[in-house]
C-alpha cells in the first residue's frame, strides 16, 4: 500500500482497514506498506520500491492522477494488480474504489446552500490541490454553486487536509472581520466547529464528513447546524477486498466502483437519527465513522480498531 | 556534531599529488560513505534476493531531485552560507518548466530548459544579493525567500498541472549500455561533472572555500568576498533549477507546493562530510549520503517497520553515522 499523508484521521483509519481486511480475509501472508509525507516523485519511488518488494497487488492513494502513473504503468507491466483508492489515477489498467467524490462536494454544498437560503458568504475549504478526490469535489461544489447565484464564495483555501493548516487558516478569517454565512470542508470538519467555539463567534451551518468527533458535535453541540456527508475510509480495506477478488480471477464487472455518499443533517428528524445512531466514542475524533462497507468489507470493529495486518 | 564533522578532511581542492593513501585519508568520509553505501547494498540483496538492476534504476530516479538538491546545498554552505528556501526554487522552476511546456513541441521544450536553467541561477543570485546587501544572517534571509518563491510558484500554476516534453521524460527512464547504469545517474553525474570541476579548480572556487573557512582572512588575502558569496548562490539556484527539471522529468508534471527538499539536502551534506560552519566538504559525499538514506528507506519498507517509526528510525541512524564517523575521525587526527 502506498499513501502520502501522515498524521491524518481519515487516512490512517484507511491504513488500519486496508491491515485488517487483508488479516480477515486469510488470503494475505504480508503487507507492505510504504506510508509517509512526500511529494509525487516521493510517491513514484515508493511505488517503485513496493514493486521491488515483490507484491502481487498494489493499493494507492494516489498524490496525483497523472504524476504516479509511470510507476503505476510499470507494476502493470510486472503483472502486479493496481487499485486505486480514494481517487482515481489515469493508469487504464488500474482498478478504483472510491467514494464518489463529485457527488461528495455537490450533496454537502447544496444542503448547506439550502440552509443558507440561497444567499450569503460561504468559506470553501479545500483539500490538496492537484488531488483527484479534491478536483472532483470541485467540480460538484461548481455544480451546486450555479445552482445557487446568491451564494458568494469568501474565501477559498487548500488546507492540504491537515487540521493545523486549516484551523490556522479558519482563524485568519475570522480575525479579518469578513461576514460568514456558511462553511464547506473538505472532511477536516470538528476542528473548524471548536475554533467558531474558541473565538467566541455565533455557529454558522457548517458541512463535513462523517468524521467521528463532528458526528458528536452535531448531535451534541448546542445551536450547531450541520452535515455529515459519508466518506468511509474504510474503502482502504475494500481496496483490499478488489484486489483480491481481481487477483481471484473474479474481478468486478465495472473498473471503477463508486460508493454514493449520503447527507447526514441534524434538522431532519431522520438525518438526526443516523447522527445518534452513527455516535461512537471508541472510534478516534477524526476518524470517519463508517468503518465498514457492506460487500466489500470483512472485518470486525475489533480488527479495525487493532490495526495488525497479518503477521503482525 | 557538526563541529566534530568539520574535523573531517574533506575534499579541500588545490592540494594535488601525493599518494594514493594520502588520496584515501583526505577523503576518509567520502571513502566511508561509500563502504557504508556497498554494505547497504550488500544488506538489501539479502532482505530481497531480487534487488537488482531495475530496483537500483528506480532508486536513481527517486534520488535525482534530492540529489540536485543536496549539491546545491553543499555548494552554498562550502562557501560559509545556507539555502533554506533550495526546496521552494526546485518547486518554482519545476512550475515554470511545466507551465512553459504544456501543450507545446518536443523542440519548443529546449529553449524552455535552457531558460529555467538560467531562471534558476538567476533566483539563486537574487538569493545571494539579499544576503550580501542586508547583511541579516544567510538562514533568515533565505527562510523568509522560501516563502518568496513558494508564493511566486503558486502564482505560476495554482495547482499541480502543465506537462513535459517525452524526450526530457526520457532521458531519466532507461539504462545505458549496461542494464546496471541508470540513465538518471548519468544524467547527474554528467551535469554536475560539468559545472563543478571547471568551477573547483577555478579561482572562484578556491574563493568559495576561503570564504566559507574564514571570511576575515580570505578578505584580507584579497579574495571578493560578496561577489564570491553571490556566485556560490547562483550557482546553488543552478543545481535548484537541475532539480526542479528532474522533478518535471519524473513526475510529468509541475507542483507548486514545495516537496521535502529542502531539510533533505541539510540531511544529506551533514551525512555527506560538508560542515556546516563551510569551508569543508566535497560534492561526492552528500551524492552517496542521499543514496544512502533513500537505500535505507527502501530496506525498511522492506522490512515492514511500522511506516510511522520508519522516519524515526532514519533520523536515528543518521545521528550515529555522523557521531561514529566524526569520533573515529577525531581519534584519528589525535593519534
Amino acid at each position: 500500500m502506498s499513501n502520502t499523508l501522515q498524521g491524518n484521521g481519515w487516512r490512517e483509519e484507511m491504513i488500519c482497514s486496508a491491515k485488517a481486511e487483508a488479516l480477515a480475509s486469510g488470503q494475505v501472508s504480508r503487507m507492505v506498506i510504504a506510508h509517509r509525507n512526500t511529494d509525487a516523485a516521493g510517491q513514484l519511488s515508493d511505488i517503485r520500491d513496493l514493486i521491488a518488494a515483490g507484491v502481487d497487488a498494489i493499493i494507492v492513494n494516489p498524490v496525483s492522477p497523472d504524476a504516479v502513473t509511470p510507476a503505476l504503468a510499470e507494476a502493470v507491466e510486472a503483472g502486479i494488480t493496481v487499485v486505486a483508492v480514494d481517487m482515481g489515477v489515469n493508469e487504464p489498467n488500474a482498478y478504483l474504489m472510491s467514494n464518489d467524490q463529485e457527488e461528495y462536494g455537490y450533496l454537502g454544498a447544496k444542503w448547506l446552500f439550502e440552509q443558507m437560503g440561497g444567499q450569503g458568504n460561504v468559506v470553501y475549504q479545500r483539500g490538496i490541490a492537484g488531488a483527484q478526490a479534491d478536483t472532483d469535489r470541485h467540480a460538484g461544489f461548481q455544480r451546486a454553486l450555479a445552482e445557487n447565484p446568491g451564494i458568494e464564495v469568501v474565501a477559498e483555501q487548500a488546507t492540504n487536509w491537515d487540521p493545523a493548516t486549516a484551523v490556522q487558516q479558519i482563524n485568519e478569517f475570522l480575525a479579518s472581520g469578513q461576514q460568514v454565512d456558511g462553511v464547506w470542508t473538505s472532511g477536516v470538519d470538528s476542528p473548524i466547529v471548536s475554533a467558531f467555539k474558541t473565538a467566541g463567534r455565533e455557529y454558522v451551518p457548517i458541512v463535513g464528513a462523517d468524521n467521528s468527533e463532528f458526528v458528536n458535535q452535531l448531535v451534541n453541540e448546542e445551536g450547531l447546524v450541520g452535515a455529515a456527508v459519508t466518506n468511509p475510509a474504510a474503502v482502504g480495506g475494500a481496496g483490499v477486498q478488489l484486489a483480491l477478488r481481481v487477483l481471484n480471477g473474479e474481478p468486478p464487472s465495472e473498473k471503477q466502483v463508486l460508493l454514493t455518499p449520503e447527507v447526514w443533517d441534524n434538522q431532519t428528524p431522520e438525518g438526526r437519527q443516523k447522527l445518534e445512531a452513527a455516535v461512537d466514542p471508541s472510534i478516534d475524533p477524526l476518524w470517519p465513522l463508517n468503518i465498514t462497507i457492506p460487500d466489500w468489507t470483512t472485518y470486525t470493529k475489533e480488527q479495525l480498531l487493532a490495526c495488525k495486518g497479518p503477521g503482525e | 556534531m557538526t563541529a566534530a564533522a568539520g574535523t573531517v578532511q574533506g575534499s579541500a581542492p588545490g592540494r594535488t599529488g601525493g599518494t594514493v593513501a594520502r588520496v584515501v585519508r583526505r577523503n576518509a568520509w567520502t571513502f566511508g560513505l561509500a563502504a557504508l553505501l556497498l554494505v547497504l547494498f550488500l544488506v538489501t540483496r539479502a532482505i530481497k534476493p531480487t534487488y537488482g538492476a531495475a530496483e537500483l534504476r528506480s532508486l536513481a530516479i527517486g534520488a535525482l531531485p534530492i540529489a540536485f538538491a543536496a549539491v546545491g546545498q553543499a555548494i552554498v554552505v562550502i562557501s560559509g552560507g545556507i539555502d533554506l528556501s533550495i526546496g521552494s526554487l526546485l518547486a518554482l522552476t519545476n512550475v515554470t518548466a511545466a507551465a512553459l511546456m504544456a501543450g507545446g513541441s518536443e523542440e519548443s521544450a529546449v529553449p524552455v530548459v535552457l531558460f529555467v536553467l538560467f531562471l534558476g541561477l538567476f533566483l539563486g543570485a537574487v538569493n545571494g544579493l539579499l544576503v550580501v546587501a542586508s547583511r541579516v544572517p544567510d538562514i533568515i534571509v533565505t527562510l523568509a525567500l522560501s516563502f518568496v518563491w513558494a508564493g511566486a510558484a503558486l502564482l505560476v500554476l495554482k495547482s499541480p498541472g502543465g506537462g513535459t516534453a517525452q524526450w526530457l521524460k526520457g532521458l531519466i527512464d532507461g539504462t545505458i549500455g549496461s542494464e546496471w547504469i541508470p540513465e538518471a545517474l548519468v544524467l547527474l553525474v554528467v551535469s554536475v561533472a560539468l559545472v563543478w570541476l571547471p568551477l573547483r579548480r577555478s579561482r572562484l572556487g578556491l574563493s568559495m572555500y576561503a570564504v566559507g573557512s574564514d571570511r576575515l582572512a580570505a578578505f584580507r588575502s584579497g579574495v571578493a568576498v560578496a561577489p564570491t558569496k553571490v556566485a556560490a548562490y547562483a550557482v546553488t539556484g543552478l543545481f535548484a533549477a537541475m532539480g526542479g527539471l528532474s522533478l518535471s522529468m519524473s513526475t510529468g508534471i509541475g507542483t507548486p507546493v514545495p516537496g521535502p527538499y529542502t531539510l533533505l539536502s541539510v540531511a544529506a551534506i551533514v551525512l555527506g562530510g560538508v560542515s556546516l560552519v563551510g569551508g569543508r566538504g566535497g560534492l561526492l559525499g552528500p551524492i552517496l549520503a542521499v543514496f544512502v538514506l533513500a537505500l535505507i528507506r527502501a530496506d525498511l519498507t522492506f522490512l515492514n517497520v511500522d511506516p510511522n517509526f520508519t522516519t524515526v528510525v532514519q533520523g536515528v541512524i543518521m545521528v550515529v553515522v555522523v557521531m561514529v564517523g566524526a569520533f573515529a575521525t577525531l581519534r584519528r587526527r589525535t593519534a
